[in-house]
């Protein structure tokens, strides 16, 4: 098949193929139907979609398995778009700290103060999920108001939490963590066990920076005493040394069995039409690429 | 000849044979190798192998089983009727090669061509034979490719095969059992070569925009492709053929020189995790 074609941008479809948690579609409450929501992506600060459910109070990230050459086969339809959503829950303090970042150490405010944002309003909806703000901020209550400041200690402490989490999760889904193991398929020989728990760390660092701008994933990375990324140069294998030894070098194989006599002799074969053309180029004055490497002695002759 | 087996399952590849004559398990035979169905783009490609033991050669000839190409269909029907009479001496096996099996054998990733499946079809026969204890001592082979004389010593030594493969694939066809779901199938397909009108309106008649054609085309074919590249939907591998720079770059393969550059902190900071990218899981935007 030489024919090229021409892949067309995936038309949006008015179906997808979900895999939610049971909580998603299990909400008690008839109203409080799950929505896609658009907000902003705590790492990249870009949009991103989300899910609210169980009216607001259950927030959950989406996630595409998208790889090309993948449609699906949906009862008597075909779909292009061969994506798999996940719908899986999600810690809302993490679409919450940017907020709290971004007012600073200096003052403390109400949450619904800081939850503004022209470019995602549906950030406000946020505040309808249950959780507890004082993992990553500072608490004063004046009356029954309640008003937050940012702090970076208790924001870490909070993190390094969740990293050991992690680490657990990790090592019970038995996941190959080792810099060296760059594919999920490839089978490790060695146990966990083996290896050291500054992989798992790493890796688990890696993951929670997912949800983390870099400036707090540079900081968590301090605050877990892993030491910076090695360059990849230190890792190179010195070049490589002649061994030293007294005994001449020899050549591992017989070389001289074929000489060019012996390609000569084969029969001549189909020529393209490429190689017809240059064969009846004009070859006066030159010489073969076979002479160049045919010993001196015969030359002098 | 019972077709029942073929036609329970017209999927696959199927064996039919006769039952083997006491005299061919004592005597040097002579066995002949012959093709029906190699060039339509419908149906089925039918090898078979018919041996009998050399002493009965003229027997053979006697019957008068000509070059089946000049025999019209109801005369073949008739030689066929006599060789099975014979079956104190002669005695056969065929290979069924449905189009679906050509199909998938030809258009797989490690493509398997068509020479190839025939000869190791031919090889299967002769190795059936030879199992089941029948003294082949002389084997007459029709070659691929533009070999006629081959083929016409062949059918001139060993007539009775070419007929025996000819029979089976008209039967085939004739009563092919379409697996799809298509009603009332209009079997007025003409010869089944690409080259003839009735068999191009037969492919245009039955080509489904996503599915392409019923089990009975052979996909491989490069009729059927090129109608199926112009009037159906586009359909995209992951072994189709992308040449240059846009391939390389939609499959996202990375130039030799980014591997040079100092930028590898850079990147990690802006590429997901390898957990999530290993997965090929990523964040959207919109559904």
């Amino acid at each position: 098949m030489s024919t090229k074609k021409k892949r067309t941008p995936s038309a949006p479809s008015d179906s997808w193929v979900v895999i939610a948690a049971d909580s998603v579609v299990d909400s008690k409450r008839r109203d409080a139907d799950p929505s896609f929501v658009k907000l902003k992506n705590p790492r990249t600060d870009t949009v991103s979609l989300y899910m609210l459910g169980s009216g607001d109070t259950q927030l959950y990230e989406v996630k595409a398995f998208d790889e090309d050459y993948h449609s699906w086969f949906i009862g008597q339809t075909v779909q292009q778009d061969g994506r798999l959503l996940f719908i899986t829950p999600l810690d809302p303090l993490y679409l919450l700290l940017p907020y709290l970042l971004h007012a600073g150490k200096e003052k403390f405010q109400p949450i619904e103060q800081l939850l503004v944002d022209e470019n995602f309003p549906a950030c406000s909806r946020l505040l309808n999920c249950p959780c507890s703000l004082s993992h990553i901020a500072e608490e004063k209550e004046v009356g029954s108001l309640k008003f937050f400041r940012y702090s970076q200690e208790r924001t870490l402490d909070w993190l390094k939490k969740k990293v050991d989490r992690t680490v657990v999760a990790l090592k019970k889904k038995n996941i190959s963590v080792g810099e060296g193991v760059k594919s999920a398929t490839y089978i490790k020989v060695k146990t966990e066990s083996d290896c050291p728990e500054e992989d798992y760390l790493r890796y688990a660092h890696g993951l929670i920076s997912e949800y983390l701008n870099e400036d707090l994933s540079n900081a968590l990375l301090k605050h877990l005493n892993l030491p910076e990324v090695t360059s990849p140069k230190e890792s190179e294998p010195p070049s490589k040394k002649r061994k030293l030894s007294d005994k001449p070098v020899e050549a591992g194989e017989d070389y001289t069995k074929f000489n060019s006599a012996d390609f000569a002799r084969k029969p001549p074969k189909k020529m393209t039409a490429a190689q017809k053309t240059l064969a009846k180029v004009d070859k006066t004055g030159m010489k073969t690429m076979s002479s160049f490497f045919s010993p001196k002695v015969k030359t002098e002759k | 000849m019972d077709l029942g087996p073929f036609e329970e399952n017209n999927s696959v590849s199927c064996r039919l044979s006769s039952e083997i004559p006491s005299m061919c398990l004592e005597e040097d035979c002579c066995l002949g190798i012959d093709e029906a169905g190699r060039g339509p783009v419908l149906g089925p490609m039918v090898y078979g192998i018919c041996f009998c033991p050399i002493s009965k050669k003229e027997d053979l000839k006697d019957m008068k089983v000509a070059d089946s190409k000049t025999l019209t269909e109801a005369e073949r029907e008739n030689l066929f009727e006599k060789l099975d009479e014979a079956k104190s001496f002669i005695g056969w096996a065929l290979q069924i090669l449905s189009p679906n099996t050509i199909s998938t054998s030809m258009l797989q990733r490690s493509k398997y061509n068509l020479n190839a499946l025939s000869h190791d079809t031919a090889i299967g026969l002769v190795q059936y034979a030879l199992d089941c204890g029948v003294q082949i001592k002389e084997v007459f082979v029709d070659t691929v490719g533009p070999a006629d004389k081959y083929e016409d010593k062949l059918s001139k030594r060993f007539p009775g095969i070419t007929v025996t493969v000819r029979v089976a694939r008209d039967r085939v066809v004739k009563g092919w059992n379409f697996t799809e779901q298509l009603g009332q199938v209009d079997t007025d397909y003409g010869s089944g070569y690409p080259n003839d009108p009735k068999t191009k309106a037969w492919l245009l008649k039955y080509l489904d925009p996503v599915f392409g054609y019923p089990q009975f085309v052979r996909f491989s074919w490069s009729t059927a492709q090129t109608l199926m590249d112009s009037k159906s939907v586009t359909v995209h591998w992951d072994d189709d053929e992308e040449g240059g720079e846009k391939g390389a770059q939609r499959l996202k393969n990375k130039s030799m020189l980014s591997y040079f550059g100092s930028s590898a902190a850079a990147q990690s900071q802006t590429a997901a995790h390898r957990f999530f990218s290993d997965r090929r899981l990523k964040n959207i935007d919109t559904l």
